[in-house]
C-alpha cells in the first residue's frame, strides 16, 4: 500500500518537473530601481521594460488615502416576491420592489397627502366624473426613452384587461367600461369593442388620441367615471398604474418580471441585477425627474427573524423589520434602542362579532364585550408595546380619522351593565373564539378570554384552527366564526378605502360579516361622490360614528411599523404606508453617511 | 440486471400515481384554497376569482382536476395538454406566469442547471451527505472498535446531540458563534459562489444524518464483530487492518447504506428550516410554503419529485447491496 502511494507521489513530482521544464523560457531580467520624487510628492510608479531589461521605478510610500466606501443601503425584505408585475402584484414585498423602479401619476407625501408625480397636475370636472392628468414634459424612462401618457393608458388598460386577471383589477372599476371589459372572457369576440369602450384616453396637444409611445406632445390622460369619484387621483398613485413597457412585457412573456433587463422604469431606482431568492440590486435612475439618489440599494430575503436580527447586529444589514419578539431585547439594549424606529402603521385590528350568531345578534352584548377590553393593557401586556390602542376604524394620521370617535373604551361597569340589559343576561349561549393556531394567537386569545371572564363572567371556548383554514372560514358567510380577530390595512389613504370598500352593504367584506346599515350606506355614498373635500370628510365621519355605534367590531389596536435603522442611514422620513422598509415612501430623502460606516 | 431495472422503473409508475392520489385527496380535504390570503388586505373580487378558477381548472370536478394533472386534459381551445406523466407539473398558483417545473428546475439567466432551485438543494444535500458519511462512518467505526472508551463516549455524546437537538437550534448557535462572535462567516452570504458559504448550512443539515449514520455504523459494527467469520478471519492469521476493512466494515455497511439512500433523497430535495434560516435559494422552502399557500400544483409537483427520488434512492440501495454482499442477487 505504502509502496503504491510512494510510486504515485513520485510520478506526480516527476510530472510537475517535466511540465515546469516545458514552459517558455523567460528572458533574464535586470532590474534598475529608481525613485522619482517631484516636490516631495509621488506622482506615479513606472515600470519600463525592454528586451532583457526591466527598470522598475518605485514610488516613495505615499500617505494611505482613505478607501471610499460604497454608499449602499442593505435591507432585509423578508420574503422573495411571488411576482413583480405592476398589474399583478398585491403583496407588500412585491410593491416594495415596484415602488423603487416605477412611479405613478401621483404619489403620497409624508403627511399622506396626494401630490403630483409623473403628472404635474390634475383636474376634475365639476361633477367629479372626469379626471384629466397633465404629464410633466420631457419625462424619461431609465433607458432615456420618452415616457408619455400613452404608456399610462396602456398600464391602466392592462390592469382592466380580463387576460391580466390582476388581483387589484377591480380597483379601477369606477372607470366607464372597465367593469364590463374586465368581466368578459379573455376569448370573447367582443373583447376589442369592450376595450375600446373603456374611457381611458391619452391625448396629444391638439386633444387628439395619441398615436404611439414616441409622441412627445402626448401629455394628457383623461379618465371618465360611471359615477363621481373625487378620490381617484389617489388611486392613481397605486402600483397598478405604474408604466411598465408594453414591448418588454411582450418580449419577456409571462415571466418577464423575473429578469432585470425587462424592468425599464420611471422610478427613482433601476434594477441592476436580480438573483431570485438571493438578492436584488438597485442603482439610482439618472433620468428620474426629481433628481438622482446618492446611494444604491440591496434587497435580501431572510425569512427567519432571529437570523435577520443577528445579521443586523453583525452590520450585514442597515435596515430590518424588528420582530415583535425582539422588541423587549432591543429596548433593553443601549445601542439598539437608539436605532429602533417605531411609528404608526396603516392597519386597524379588531375583534369581530358576527351579528347573525347569538349572542352577538344583540347590540348590547357586542357593546359589553367591547367595553370589557382594556386596550392599553392589551398593548402593554400582549403586544409588548408593538402597537397602539385603537378606538377608531380609520387610523390616526390618515385623512378621515375622527379623533372624537371613542365610544366603547374600557369601562368594566358599563360593560357589566350592558350585558345585564341584554336579552342574554343569565342565559348566555356558548361563545366560541376561532383563530389561526400560532403561539402568538394563543397568547392573545388566552388574554382576551381571561379578560372577558374577569369583567363579564362569561366563559369562552377557544377554537384554534390551521391558519389557512382560519382565513378560509372567515371568507364565507356560511362558515364565518362567531367571534374572531381580523383587521384592515389601507390600500390608499382615503376614507373611501376604509369605509366604502369594506363596510358598504354591497361589499363582499360586509356581506360575509352580515353587516348592513342603510343609513351608513347613505353617508358613505355621499362621501364617495362629494366633490367638496370638507363636506366629503363630514359624510365619512357620520358613517364612522354609525359604525362605532353599532359595535360591529371592537377596535383593538393599530399596528406600529418597527424597524431597526443603522445610524449612518440619514434622512429617513417615515409614513404609515412604509410597510416594506422605513422611509420607503420617499427613498430620495435618504442618504448614507459613508464616513460612519464600520 | 437490465431487466430488473426496467421492472423496477415500471413499478414506480403505480407508486407515483398512488402518491399523487393521496396527496391530491389530502390537499383538497384541507379547508381553504390558493386564493385565501392575508385577510387584512384586499381580497380577490368575484370576477377575478372566477377567471382564476377557470384558468387553473378549479371550476372542474375534482376527479377531472386529478386526471388533468396526472394524465392531461383538453384546454379551452381544444388542444390536449399532457400532464405530469409528460413532465408537466402544472402552472404555479402563486407565482403567476411560471410552471412548477420552471420554478424548480430552471436556472437564472446565463447560469447552468445547478443554479436552479433543485440544483441548489441537490448540491447542498450532497455536501451534507458527504459530511455525514465522511465524519459519521469513521466515528461509528472508531467508537465500535474502542467500545466503552473515552472516544466512544465522546462519539455517543455528539451523536446524541445530533439526534436530539433540532437543527434550527444548532443553526442559530453556529450562526451566533461563527458569524456574530468570531466573524469567520457572513451571516448573509453575498453570494453562494464560494464554497465557504456552503459549509455552515451543509454542516447543520448533515449533522442529524451524521448522528444517525454514526450510531447505525457503531451498532452494526458491534454486531459484526461478534460474528463467527470475524473470529475465523483472525484465527487464520489475517492482519487486524484487513479484518476490519475487508470483513467488518464491508458487512457492517449494509444497514448503513439502507438508511443513507432515503437520507440522500431527503437531503437533496431541500430542508425547509435550514434553507429559510440561511436564506438558501433551494426548493425546500417551496415545498412547505406551497402547503401553507395551497399552491396545489406545487404541492403535487414537489411531492411527486420527492416520491420519485425516494424510489430512485431505494433502487440504488438495492443495487449497492449486490456489491456489498455477494449473496444478494438482483432478479
Amino acid at each position: 500500500m505504502r509502496s503504491k502511494l510512494f510510486a504515485v507521489l513520485s510520478l506526480l513530482i516527476v510530472a510537475s518537473m517535466v511540465l515546469a521544464a516545458c514552459q517558455t523560457p523567460t528572458p533574464e531580467v535586470k532590474e534598475v530601481v529608481k525613485t522619482v520624487v517631484v516636490e516631495n510628492k509621488v506622482v506615479e510608479t513606472v515600470v519600463v521594460e525592454k528586451a532583457g531589461e526591466t527598470t522598475v521605478i518605485t514610488a516613495t510610500p505615499a500617505p494611505a488615502a482613505p478607501v471610499a466606501k460604497e454608499a449602499l443601503l442593505r435591507i432585509n425584505l423578508g420574503t422573495y416576491p411571488d411576482i413583480i408585475d405592476p398589474q399583478k402584484s398585491s403583496f407588500v414585498n412585491e410593491i416594495g420592489h415596484l415602488k423603487l423602479m416605477y412611479e405613478g401619476l401621483t404619489r403620497l407625501n409624508d403627511k399622506l397627502e396626494t401630490i403630483p408625480a409623473a403628472a404635474e397636475k390634475w383636474e376634475y370636472s365639476a361633477d367629479a366624473t372626469e379626471l384629466t392628468f397633465t404629464l410633466r414634459k420631457d419625462l424619461k424612462y431609465s433607458d432615456g426613452t420618452i415616457l408619455n401618457a400613452k404608456r399610462f393608458e396602456y398600464s391602466i388598460l392592462r390592469n382592466i384587461d380580463p387576460a391580466t386577471a390582476g388581483e387589484y383589477g377591480s380597483i379601477t372599476d369606477e372607470i366607464v367600461g372597465a367593469a364590463e371589459w374586465r368581466g368578459s372572457s379573455p376569448d370573447d369576440a367582443a373583447g376589442a369593442d369592450l376595450k375600446a369602450a373603456v374611457e381611458v384616453r391619452a391625448l396629444d396637444a391638439a386633444g387628439q388620441p395619441c398615436k404611439d409611445y414616441e409622441q412627445a406632445d402626448c401629455l394628457t390622460l383623461k379618465l371618465k367615471f360611471r359615477q363621481p369619484a373625487p378620490y381617484f387621483h389617489t388611486v392613481m398613485s397605486l402600483w397598478v398604474t405604474f408604466p411598465a413597457k408594453e414591448e418588454n412585457i411582450a418580449e419577456g412573456g409571462d415571466n418577464w418580471w423575473n429578469s432585470s433587463k425587462f424592468h425599464t422604469g420611471n422610478g427613482p431606482f433601476v434594477l441592476e441585477s436580480l438573483e431570485p431568492f438571493v438578492r436584488a440590486y438597485f442603482v439610482p435612475n439618472a433620468n428620474y425627474w426629481r433628481g438622482q439618489a446618492t446611494y444604491n440599494i440591496e434587497f435580501r430575503y431572510i425569512n427567519d427573524a432571529a437570523v435577520s436580527f443577528e445579521a443586523y447586529k453583525n452590520n450585514e444589514f442597515d435596515i430590518i423589520g424588528a420582530g415583535a419578539e425582539d422588541i423587549a431585547t432591543i429596548k433593553a439594549d443601549a445601542v439598539l434602542s437608539k436605532e429602533l424606529m417605531q411609528y404608526a402603521g396603516g392597519c386597524t385590528y379588531a375583534v369581530y362579532f358576527t351579528a347573525t350568531k347569538p349572542p352577538f345578534d344583540d347590540p348590547k352584548v357586542r357593546q359589553a364585550f367591547a367595553q370589557a377590553l382594556d386596550r392599553e393593557g392589551w398593548v402593554k401586556d400582549v403586544l409588548k408595546g408593538n402597537g397602539s390602542p385603537a378606538h377608531t376604524w380609520v387610523v390616526p394620521g390618515c385623512p378621515g380619522y375622527v379623533a372624537e370617535d371613542n365610544k366603547w373604551g374600557y369601562n368594566p361597569e358599563e360593560a357589566k351593565k350592558a350585558l345585564a340589559e341584554s336579552k342574554y343576561a343569565g342565559n348566555m349561549p356558548e361563545v366560541v373564539a376561532t383563530f389561526g393556531d400560532t403561539p402568538r394567537n394563543r397568547t392573545r386569545w388566552e388574554w382576551l378570554v381571561a379578560k372577558w371572564k374577569e369583567v363579564l363572567g362569561v366563559d369562552i371556548k377557544l377554537n384554534p384552527v390551521e391558519p389557512t383554514t382560519f382565513t378560509a372560514l372567515t371568507k364565507e358567510k356560511e362558515t364565518i366564526p362567531q367571534m374572531f380577530i381580523l383587521g384592515w390595512c389601507m390600500d390608499y389613504p382615503d376614507p373611501q378605502n376604509w369605509l366604502s370598500v369594506y363596510w358598504m352593504s354591497t361589499s363582499s367584506y360586509a356581506q360575509r360579516y352580515s353587516f348592513s346599515n342603510a343609513e351608513m350606506d347613505e353617508w358613505m355614498k355621499k362621501g364617495d361622490t362629494e366633490s367638496d373635500p370638507v363636506k366629503r370628510m363630514e359624510n365619512y365621519k357620520q358613517a364612522q360614528l354609525i359604525l362605532s355605534d353599532q359595535a360591529a367590531v371592537a377596535y383593538m389596536w393599530n399596528n406600529l411599523n418597527s424597524y431597526l435603522v443603522k445610524p449612518w442611514v440619514k434622512g429617513v422620513v417615515t409614513t404609515p404606508q412604509d410597510s416594506d422598509f422605513a422611509g420607503s415612501n420617499d427613498p430620495l430623502t435618504i442618504t448614507i453617511d459613508t464616513t460612519m460606516l464600520p | 440486471m437490465f431487466g430488473y431495472l426496467i421492472r423496477r422503473f415500471l413499478a414506480m409508475i403505480p407508486v407515483l400515481v398512488i402518491v399523487a392520489a393521496i396527496t391530491f385527496i389530502l390537499m383538497h380535504a384541507a379547508p381553504g384554497g390558493p386564493w385565501d390570503r392575508d385577510p387584512s388586505a384586499k381580497q380577490l373580487d368575484a370576477t377575478t376569482l372566477k377567471r382564476m378558477n377557470e384558468y387553473y381548472g378549479l371550476d372542474k370536478p375534482l376527479w377531472r382536476q386529478f386526471t388533468a394533472y396526472v394524465f392531461g386534459d383538453f384546454n379551452s381551445k381544444g388542444a390536449f395538454i399532457c400532464g405530469a406523466i409528460c413532465g408537466n407539473l402544472g402552472p404555479s398558483y402563486r407565482v403567476r406566469g411560471m410552471t412548477v417545473q420552471s420554478i424548480l428546475f430552471s436556472p437564472p439567466e446565463d447560469k447552468p442547471f445547478w443554479y436552479s432551485k433543485f440544483g441548489y438543494s441537490a448540491r447542498l444535500g450532497v455536501f451534507a451527505l458527504l459530511f455525514a458519511i465522511v465524519i459519521g462512518i469513521p466515528v461509528g467505526i472508531f467508537s465500535a472498535l474502542n467500545r466503552n472508551s473515552i472516544f466512544d463516549y465522546i462519539g455517543l455524546f455528539i451523536t446524541t446531540v445530533g439526534i436530539s437537538v433540532p437543527n434550527f437550534v444548532i443553526a442559530i448557535y453556529l450562526i451566533i458563534i461563527f458569524g456574530s462572535w468570531l466573524h469567520l462567516i457572513a451571516i448573509v452570504p453575498k453570494s453562494w459562489e464560494p464554497i465557504s458559504a456552503w459549509i455552515l448550512p451543509a454542516v447543520v443539515l448533515g449533522f442529524g444524518t451524521l448522528a444517525r449514520t454514526a450510531r447505525m455504523t457503531r451498532a452494526s459494527m458491534l454486531e459484526v464483530i461478534r460474528q463467527d467469520y470475524i473470529r475465523t478471519a483472525r484465527a487464520k492469521g489475517l492482519a487486524e487492518r484487513v479484518v476490519i476493512t475487508r470483513h467488518m466494515i464491508k458487512n457492517a455497511m449494509i444497514p448503513v447504506v439502507t438508511i443513507l439512500g432515503p437520507a440522500l433523497a431527503g437531503l437533496v430535495t431541500g430542508a425547509f428550516i435550514i434553507e429559510t434560516m440561511f436564506s438558501f435559494p433551494g426548493m425546500g422552502r417551496e415545498y412547505v410554503l406551497s402547503i401553507q399557500r395551497r399552491d396545489y400544483s406545487m404541492i403535487m409537483g414537489t411531492t411527486l419529485l420527492f416520491a420519485f427520488l425516494v424510489a430512485l434512492a431505494n433502487l440504488s440501495v438495492d443495487i449497492v447491496y449486490v456489491f456489498l454482499d455477494p449473496r444478494i442477487k438482483l432478479s
